[in-house]
């Protein structure tokens, strides 16, 4: 963190060990902690892949173009894209996110589990609800992984969640937290966010997805004072499991699906950062508005987005923590993950 | 004043025709470029489909313009139509598939038989023929999925859409929200001037 703190924990390490390793869990830089929980996240990857054991197959009923094809795949190693692999470049290029037996909605990257027919759907596939609502989520969680990016160690930078996607609501949002009081960023600073983002999204991360128990969840984000708040509720919920997505280093909590790739994202602005909380505590909204890759708009059309997202976009605000009615508030905060 | 029209003597084209023939490699003569012609009338009669050059392309799609809509006027009766179909269809097979297939396909076609797209060039170039246009030359009908979007189809659910209906519903409901603090105000004003 900052010299200030490296020197006190050197005085502190020399005086007593026990007192030491307390401190110094909560003074871990911000690189030191997405470390920390990119190396988490790898081994409990590593360790569930071990965990499938001896390969069995199964049978993916693959519908679309080129054609209905039945293919044979491995039992929870092979996902939606190695299916496509099967066809051609086009196809996979198209996978944006799949749809399994016609109703469950499947993470691209995300290792099937059973024989199922398989639908890939696209930005511009007959009915792109879903896929526009995933492409939302993607933004909003990836909005706070270029957050964790670009803002300096000193604002105290606690991502806090961010809700359910609407579309219609004009604009995806991160919710935050910042030591800092009044943060009132330039039509300068949000240019430069909305640059980080398209860099982000130019990276070209495929998003990965992973299921891990409420201990490993807690241990992640044990310096994060509203996840450890949040983890509990959505375990309980889930019966224990927390859904983890993954693009480049950046994890965060969310009940998913998203898009394959970060590369889908090309026109981004972010408009707007709005403070949502009183004096006391000090949560901002940023909102953004994005369009995918293969969809042109004239600057005028995206204008009108970029102004409209300039409000505060009022959906799922977040319940201030010190309130006593976040009990009964509770169970949305899974549907705002 | 009996005399017949002219342009009714001769079926009308419905494509824009250039008033001057472009220029094809023709070695062998008139007579090479006309076989040359023939060859990819042949082709584009056969496959419904075909890219190739665009000089080429757009010389022979007159040439296939004339030949359905001759065949379209005469019918499979008529001696000087068969040798024409004859001539410029090198197998005889699509003699048949021009007056079975294409000419009831195009009965009721207002419009030009066939159309012609840009292509991209093929990378990297063949040095001597980098600066040829390409394009792709079909005839209407065909079963291959289409070159272009359909634009006849509109998507209110692409994203883009959702967004600008969603700003649109928001625009009005201002303007409305705006239309009625302006009457409130209004109708308390002229109350306030009848108390006075």
């Amino acid at each position: 963190m900052t010299v200030h703190l490296q020197n006190s924990l050197w005085k502190l390490r020399t005086s007593s060990n026990a007192l030491y390793k307390s401190v110094y869990r909560r003074c871990f830089s911000t690189q030191d902690v997405i470390e920390h929980r990119n190396r988490l996240f790898n081994n409990e990857q590593k360790r569930q892949k071990d965990n499938v054991g001896r390969i069995e197959k199964i049978e993916v009923r693959y519908l679309g173009l080129p054609s209905n094809e039945t293919l044979i795949m491995n039992k929870n190693l092979s996902t939606p894209f190695n299916c496509a692999q099967h066809f051609s470049e086009a196809v996979c290029e198209n996978a944006v996110l799949a749809l399994i037996n016609g109703k469950k909605l499947w993470d691209i990257h995300r290792p099937l589990e059973e024989s199922c027919t398989l639908q890939l759907l696209h930005f511009k596939s007959q009915d792109p609800n879903l896929v526009n609502q995933a492409f939302w989520r993607t933004c909003s969680f990836l909005l706070g992984g270029v957050l964790q990016r670009i803002l300096k160690e000193n604002t105290g930078l606690h991502l806090h969640s961010f809700p359910y996607p609407s579309l219609k609501s004009g604009s995806f949002v991160h919710d935050i937290s910042l030591n800092v009081d009044n943060w009132n960023p330039s039509a300068q600073d949000l240019k430069s966010m909305s640059i980080e983002m398209m860099k982000f999204a130019t990276e070209n991360h495929n998003i990965e997805r992973l299921e891990v128990s409420h201990e490993i969840a807690l241990e992640m984000f044990k310096d994060n004072p509203f996840k450890r708040e949040q983890l509990p509720n959505i375990s309980n919920q889930n019966k224990g499991v927390i859904t983890l997505y993954r693009a480049g280093d950046h994890i965060d909590i969310s009940k998913g699906p998203m898009i394959s790739s970060t590369k889908y994202i090309s026109k981004v602005k972010i408009p707007s950062v709005h403070k949502i909380t009183k004096e006391d505590s000090n949560l901002y909204r940023v909102q953004g508005i994005a369009l995918p890759s293969g969809f042109t708009l004239s600057a005028y059309a995206f204008d009108i987005l970029g102004q409209r997202a300039k409000r505060l976009n009022t959906m799922y605000l977040p319940v201030e923590s010190a309130d006593p009615i976040h009990s009964d508030e509770a169970p949305s905060m899974q549907q705002r993950i | 004043m009996n005399q017949a029209e002219v342009t009714k003597l001769m079926s009308q084209l419905k494509i824009a025709l250039k008033p001057r023939h472009r220029n094809l490699k023709t070695p062998l003569g008139p007579e090479g470029r006309l076989d040359k012609l023939r060859q990819t009338v042949t082709a584009l009669i056969k496959y419904e489909r075909i890219e190739l050059f665009y000089n080429r392309a757009d010389e022979a799609r007159g040439y296939t313009e004339r030949l359905v809509s001759d065949a379209l006027r005469y019918g499979d009766t008529h001696k000087p139509m068969m040798e024409m179909a004859d001539y410029w269809l090198l197998e005889k097979q699509l003699v048949h598939k021009l007056f079975k297939v294409l000419c009831p396909r195009f009965e009721n076609e207002n419009g030009s038989v066939t159309k012609m797209f840009n292509a991209p060039r093929v990378y990297p170039a063949d040095p001597k023929r980098a600066y040829f246009k390409r394009v792709v030359l079909e005839l209407k009908g065909n079963p291959y999925p289409t070159i272009t979007p359909d634009s006849s189809y509109r998507n209110k659910n692409l994203i883009h859409n959702v967004l600008l209906d969603a700003a649109m519903k928001d625009f009005y409901a201002e303007k409305e929200r705006q239309q009625q603090l302006l009457e409130q105000e209004q109708t308390l004003n002229s109350v306030e001037e009848s108390k006075k």
